[in-house]
């Protein structure tokens, strides 16, 4: 018996019912069944909570250096849930950074950037950059003095670049220093530009993803199974709600048990005696510590390059050289000298 | 009943792997559901005002500047008027009324008019007498009123409650001068200098 509304739908959308099952059921390798293999919706779930969270922190939030810390301040205070929702969004963009990093990682060590889906490693690391910004930008929007001097200290790292220093700064501050047109524009950038941008990405992402499929990898206990693949829908989907699942059980965990703080108000005429970035600038500004400006920005840039270039390299290293599993190994160095840099700016006060 | 449905299936040995089946995956899309329509529910309460704004006390004029059956017209910091009148000779609350000109019908300004002894709303010829109560218009037939401020009379001096974002923004002002009211009274004459007059 033919549904009346399903066949309503069918006359307005000609959509078959076959279309709809190739559309969601897309055949998933047997090793995704792992849940490090997940993490790439983790992000995009997570990137769902902090549009959530952050439209609604949105309808109190005013972006003006006169008003911004007291609209901070009544979100957490004041508002019903205004803390918890605070806090989901900072906890949710700690854990999104952290997300897209470890799927950036996975891709890597997998090698699952190689031909033919090097152009889908250039849209990850655009997002991954897309990520850092956003969380930069939010940073500086509470108004508080780490928020105030680090938009400063950032501002000012994008004028030392050589060349378009001075531009990209102008045009970050809205002015040659931080006035009263910055924060607007840090908040434009924030709730608007980069998550536009980083819909879109996405998009782009998982479009690629479905056109290339997923890059098959065979595990020991994989051979006894009988088929290779799995369904999406629901097999797979039902992995990404449990994922999304847990990931609000901790994310609230957190929001109760350390909630976001509001620091001391900004103050343009004092540097606090403690200054740091989000832990996830950690790496970047020991960096900065241990080098001078122009020479830490620049092999900052060179090393920004090479991950962006890295399918090229790594393809160039295994054809001319052979070290074929070179990018492991550079890669673990890699990580150590994050996590090395990262802990030693976390430990230390200056 | 489903108890007894189980307990027969079970005999048959089939049923009850059905039925566990079908209880936990109404369980589980039940706790889902309800995990996330407590977080839409405090999305919700988020939106609404957290609480009534905080209220404090604004000096309005000292008691004996309203004239007894008179009244001034106080502008507050945030521009809202207040039609503060005398009803008696005392000097306590009672012999005062702080009254809103915000018309309780649609929220246009009512203002005072001395010869007929009235507040009236030039939107939808909403009157109003003295006290605030409408006897003509849409608001006299909805049998409303002017809203009233609480006011207080302490040593002499009268004040008005607001909610402290509107005494924070300044001070309040009072705008026009006492009117007396009464019969032979031209309210014309209430608002020249004193130069015209003599």
């Amino acid at each position: 018996m033919a549904n009346p509304l399903v066949n309503w739908f069918h006359e307005r959308l000609p959509l078959a019912d076959v279309d709809l099952r190739e559309l969601t059921n897309e055949p998933v390798p047997n090793h995704l069944k792992r849940w490090w293999f997940a993490l790439g919706g983790t992000p995009a779930y997570l990137f769902v909570v902090q549009a959530l969270t952050g439209v609604l922190l949105a309808v109190y939030y005013q972006p003006s250096a006169q008003t911004a810390y007291e609209s901070v301040r009544y979100i957490t205070e004041e508002a019903a849930y205004g803390w918890y929702l605070r806090s989901l969004h900072k906890w949710g963009a700690t854990f999104m950074v952290a997300a897209v990093i470890l799927h950036q990682m996975r891709v890597y060590f997998t090698g699952a950037y190689r031909k033919p889906r090097e152009i889908n490693w250039l849209v990850g690391m655009t997002i991954l950059t897309c990520t850092l910004m956003l969380g930069f930008t939010g940073y500086c929007l509470v108004y508080e003095q780490l928020s105030y001097w680090g938009a400063a200290v950032g501002a000012n790292i994008a004028g030392s670049v050589p060349v378009v220093g001075d531009f990209m700064k102008q045009l970050l501050l809205g002015g040659e220093d931080y006035n009263e047109r910055t924060l607007p524009r840090f908040y434009v950038i924030h709730a608007a530009a980069l998550p536009i941008a980083l819909a879109l990405l996405v998009a782009i992402h998982i479009a690629v993803v479905r056109l290339q499929g997923v890059t098959e990898t065979t595990f020991k206990d994989d051979a006894k199974r009988e088929s290779k693949t799995f369904n999406f829908f629901p097999d797979h989907l039902m992995t990404e709600v449990m994922i999304g699942l847990v990931l609000m059980v901790i994310l609230t965990a957190l929001a109760s048990i350390v909630p976001a703080t509001l620091g001391p108000p900004a103050d343009p005429l004092t540097t606090p005696e403690v200054i740091k970035p989000e832990w996830f600038f950690y790496v970047a500004f020991r960096w900065l510590k241990l080098f001078s400006a122009q020479a830490a920005i620049l092999s900052m840039g060179f090393i920004v390059f090479t991950m962006f270039a890295w399918p090229w390299i790594d393809d160039w290293i295994r054809r001319k050289t052979r070290f074929s599993e070179a990018s492991v190994w550079i890669g673990i160095a890699g990580v150590l000298a994050i996590i090395a840099l990262t802990v030693w700016e976390a430990v230390v006060a200056h | 009943m489903s108890a007894d449905v189980a307990t027969n299936d079970d005999e048959n040995g089939t049923g009850r792997r059905p039925l566990l089946s079908w209880l936990s995956t109404l369980a589980m899309v039940g706790g889902v559901g309800a995990a996330y329509a407590t977080l839409a529910a405090f999305m919700g309460r988020f939106l609404y005002p957290a609480r009534p704004a905080r209220r404090g006390w604004m000096y309005v004029t000292e008691a004996d500047d309203v004239p007894s059956g008179g009244s001034i017209v106080f502008r507050t910091p945030a521009g809202a008027t207040v039609n503060v009148a005398r009803r008696g000779g005392g000097r306590s609350a009672e012999d005062f009324v702080a009254l809103s000109s915000v018309c309780p019908h649609l929220g246009c300004q009512v203002h005072w008019e001395g010869h007929n002894d009235r507040f009236f709303c030039p939107c939808h010829n909403g009157v109003f007498d003295p006290d605030g109560i409408a006897t003509g218009g849409p608001p006299g037939e909805a049998g409303q009123r002017l809203s009233r401020y609480p006011l207080k009379v302490e040593s002499g001096l009268v004040f008005i409650e607001l909610p402290l974002a509107v005494i924070a923004r300044g001070d309040g002002r009072v705008e026009a001068p006492p009117r007396p009211t009464g019969p032979g009274h031209d309210p014309c004459l209430a608002g020249r200098p004193p130069a015209a007059e003599a």
